[in-house]
Order: structure tokens, then C-alpha cells, then sequence
């Protein structure tokens, strides 16, 4: 059942063009191998902790291969390679998961949602989308909302331009 | 979590109390400043203006 395009059934995915990682939190036994060998890919300080631009798919297929556990493992986004992947590929999920080899992600929505971070600045969302905050509930439609990046509102969570007084900048 | 057909699926823009703006669904996040345009379908930015990672949480408001 599908959840949410990041959430499956027992944990998260993550993709990229050519390859698609799983995530089983409860599988984790804390081996450490990911975030020791690949720490711009596996992140544990980070939200998502998983961002697989940080390094290249040979090199993050290597380093998943190096979990202990079903953790984490990995399929092609390509389905005729999965048929064809050898014994030494362990957390390909042929031999991890099996039952990931059918899963596939929900079709991509027309209307994807604009997020701009502006410079020194807040965040602009644009778009269809509902925005839950401190207890409310509104369903914005081609809606735009500008929210404080800097900390320093007085009406958070919305800017206020704050940031100009307080000479905010990103590093 | 109830789910319903995908037309109806939207995006979602949480501000956390005390934490992270939290958004999922279909996003185009641009970053003007570093010149970046991302597709992701999940991501926690930072609200409090501490984060050593911006535009993303980093947990530094727990300090």
C-alpha cells in the first residue's frame, strides 16, 4: 500500500535517475558502515538523512552492498537489469527484499509544488498544496506563502522582512 | 494515514512547532542563491536561521 511517495510498506525510498534505495529502519543494527564510507550519501544529522546526489550510483551501490542487514538495499529503476544482477550485488533487493522487486512509485503529479529559497530571504512556496501550522489547516489552490528563514519574525511562521534588519545571510 | 486516488494526492507544507518546515509531495525546490534546482519529494528546511546545512534542518534549533 502505497503511503506517500517517499514511504512504503516498513520504510522510505529513495531515488534517482537509475537507481531507487530502501530504507528499513527497524532492520538497522547501527553497523555504521554507510555513513563511515559515504557520509555525503548516508547522513545521519540530515534531513532526509539519504540524499543519493552525493556521490555517484557505482559508489553508492558499493556501499549499500556493505550493510550487514536488510536495512538498506537497492534495485535499478531499469526492470530488465534487475533480472540480471550477479551474486555479489548482496543488498540488491533480489536478495534482501524480494518483495520491492514489484514496487513501483506513484505516477508524477502535473502541478509539482514551487519552492524558492530566495536570497538572505524566506521561503516561497506556489501551488496547490495544504499547509498545516501551529493548528490550522488551510488547502491553498495556485495559492503563495512566504515563510520566515531567518528565525527573527515577529508573525512566524510567516516573514515579515525581519531578515533585513537583522543582516540574515546564508553561508 | 488514509490515501486516496492519486489526483487527489497534494502536497503537504507543515510548520513544525519549534522545528523544521516539513514538506512533501511533488516539489520543485529552487535555491537562489546557490543557483540549484532540485525535484524531491521530501524535504525539512530550516526555520530558525541556525542550520550550518541551509537551506535544510539541521537540528541546530534543538541547541
Amino acid at each position: 500500500m502505497e503511503r506517500g511517495k517517499n514511504s512504503f510498506s516498513g520504510g522510505r525510498r529513495y531515488r534517482k535517475d537509475d537507481i531507487t534505495v530502501y530504507w528499513k529502519p527497524e532492520a538497522c543494527v547501527h553497523a555504521s558502515y554507510c555513513y563511515r564510507e559515504l557520509i555525503e550519501v548516508f547522513d545521519p544529522g540530515r534531513r532526509p538523512w539519504v540524499d543519493l546526489n552525493g556521490a555517484s550510483t557505482e559508489r553508492i551501490i558499493e556501499v549499500v552492498n556493505m550493510c550487514p542487514t536488510e536495512a538498506l538495499s537497492w534495485k535499478w529503476n531499469d526492470e530488465g537489469k534487475n533480472k540480471e544482477v550477479s551474486a555479489d550485488q548482496t543488498n540488491h533487493v533480489l536478495f534482501r527484499r524480494p518483495e520491492l522487486l514489484k514496487e513501483t512509485e506513484p505516477p508524477w503529479q502535473e502541478n509539482p509544488v514551487s519552492v524558492k529559497i530566495m536570497k538572505d530571504g524566506p521561503i516561497v512556496i506556489k501551488g496547490d498544496f495544504t499547509f498545516n501550522y501551529s493548528g490550522n489547516k488551510k488547502e491553498m489552490k495556485q495559492g503563495i506563502i512566504s515563510l520566515c528563514r531567518c528565525g527573527a519574525s515577529n508573525q512566524m511562521p510567516f516573514c515579515d522582512g525581519m531578515h533585513r534588519k537583522i543582516g540574515f545571510e546564508d553561508e | 494515514m488514509e490515501r486516496k486516488n492519486d489526483e487527489n494526492s497534494t502536497a503537504i507544507v507543515e510548520v513544525i512547532d519549534n522545528g523544521p518546515l516539513k514538506i512533501t509531495g511533488q516539489i520543485v525546490l529552487k535555491d537562489l542563491k546557490k543557483d540549484i534546482t532540485d525535484t524531491v519529494t521530501e524535504v525539512y528546511l530550516c526555520r530558525c536561521g541556525r542550520s550550518c546545512n541551509k537551506p535544510y534542518c539541521d537540528d541546530s534549533h534543538r541547541n
